[in-house]
């Protein structure tokens, strides 16, 4: 291999484009599972009749929701082990930061779409004799769903592409080696054309999938 | 127990402030890009003209498809990315808005004799605009955000600042804290202004 070879793609760099996709993939759906799981948490408690309970998750969300992502991911890959014995590798931080982001967002969504059903379908399962979970349960969250499936795809399309910022804690993801290849091969185009290409074959479908989705869940009362 | 310590703020505060007007002014400039491209693709998409649509449509859903970080590599240091990215969602938004404006309008100015871009200038725009108010604040405050993503490209805005203090002081976390804590005042001023301006500027349509 000569010194000129370094200008060039080669077959290994390509293994090395699926590596680095499967680390966006791994990080990403790490942090949607986990932020999906708290952030329906924290909206159902959103959803809570008791006015302290109901304010308490905004504690959590806001300054989430408030704040970039980045400074969050530094804070908690640079400042924790600071005032802690807290000391978080890369991706646990990366995974970490990505989750509570999500969950603040979902949270929010989950709150939004569980007030846009109408108070005439609780009264209506009050009125039929069920208890308020079993109204929610059976009545209120499948109409909720319809409306929150939508939106929470947007939310993970979003955050695909939030993901792209843990490159900034040195995880080589696909960011990461389309900036570490742009370097070597002095070739930026091409080489973040690649990443800006698997990005997109990631994330288009999705978008598609919500649009088509919203169409075909959007109902009137 | 760690014992918080702002003393850095003594020696490093101006240089933290200045990093926030840089944000601002950052800020300012790409609302102010984003803006105007966002409402020409909204036109264009509604446009009549095939390949205008074709346009628009491309441009959105490149930018919302690939990740901000990327594309500010991709495009280095020439373009003003932050505005172009922003306009993608703000396109949204406008469109948004000129549906909600209904057909009865449309013929009404051309009733009173309007042409077509005095239709557009002084009945569609002002009042998908109306509309569109809140979720082009919503936009605004994740711009605030997202540009602060701009410190990767050497860019001294606040995060931008912050890191470079981190690394004279070591004190990641009253860094990252102080200034999460700012970003966080300063969208919720923008928030609240906004609530204030809909209330008065909200139409029923």
């Amino acid at each position: 291999m000569s010194f000129y070879d370094y200008a060039y793609l080669t077959s290994n760099d390509a293994m090395q484009f699926v590596k680095a996709t499967g680390v966006t993939l791994y990080i990403t759906l790490m942090s949607l599972f986990f932020g999906t799981v708290l952030g329906v948490l924290l909206g159902l408690v959103r959803c809570s009749k008791n006015r302290v309970v109901r304010t308490l998750p905004l504690l959590v969300i806001e300054p989430l929701r408030n704040s970039p992502l980045v400074t969050q991911l530094f804070l908690i890959y640079y400042g924790l082990p600071m005032v802690s014995r807290i000391m978080l590798d890369p991706y646990p931080a990366a995974i970490l930061a990505l989750s509570l982001n999500t969950a603040a967002f979902m949270g929010v969504l989950v709150h939004n779409s569980v007030s846009a059903v109408p108070d005439g379908q609780w009264e209506a399962g009050l009125a039929l004799g069920h208890s308020r979970v079993s109204t929610f349960c059976h009545v209120i969250a499948r109409q909720a769903l319809r409306l929150l499936v939508p939106q929470a795809i947007t939310l993970y399309i979003s955050q695909l592409q939030c993901s792209s910022l843990v490159a900034l804690i040195s995880i080589m993801d696909l960011t990461k080696l389309g900036q570490n290849l742009a370097l070597r091969t002095l070739r930026p185009f091409l080489v973040y054309g690649i990443v800006f290409l698997i990005y997109y074959v990631i994330s288009s479908p999705l978008a598609a999938l919500a649009r088509r989705l919203e169409k075909k869940l959007a109902f009137h009362y | 127990m760690y014992k918080l310590n702002f003393n850095f703020l003594n020696k490093y505060g101006g240089m933290l402030l200045e990093g926030m007007w840089t944000t601002l002014a950052l800020v300012v400039c790409c609302l102010a890009i984003g803006f105007v491209l966002g409402t020409v693709m909204a036109l264009f998409k509604q446009s009549k003209v095939k390949p205008l649509r074709w346009f628009a449509a491309v441009w959105v859903d490149v930018l919302r498809n690939t990740p901000f970080l990327v594309q500010i590599f991709f495009f280095y240091y020439g373009l003003p990315v932050l505005g172009i990215n922003t306009s993608a969602p703000n396109c949204e938004i406008i469109r948004a808005g000129l549906m909600a404006v209904k057909k009865d309008y449309y013929e009404c100015a051309a009733a009173l004799g309007y042409t077509r871009f005095q239709t557009l200038w002084y009945f569609v725009l002002p009042i998908s605009l109306r509309v569109a108010f809140k979720s082009l604040v919503n936009n605004f405050v994740n711009l605030v955000l997202t540009s602060s993503v701009c410190f990767s490209i050497t860019v001294v805005e606040t995060m931008g600042a912050a890191k470079i203090i981190v690394g004279r002081v070591s004190r990641p976390f009253e860094v990252y804290l102080l200034i999460l804590v700012c970003y966080c005042i300063f969208t919720y001023i923008v928030s609240f202004a906004a609530k204030l301006i809909d209330k008065k500027i909200r139409i029923e349509l």
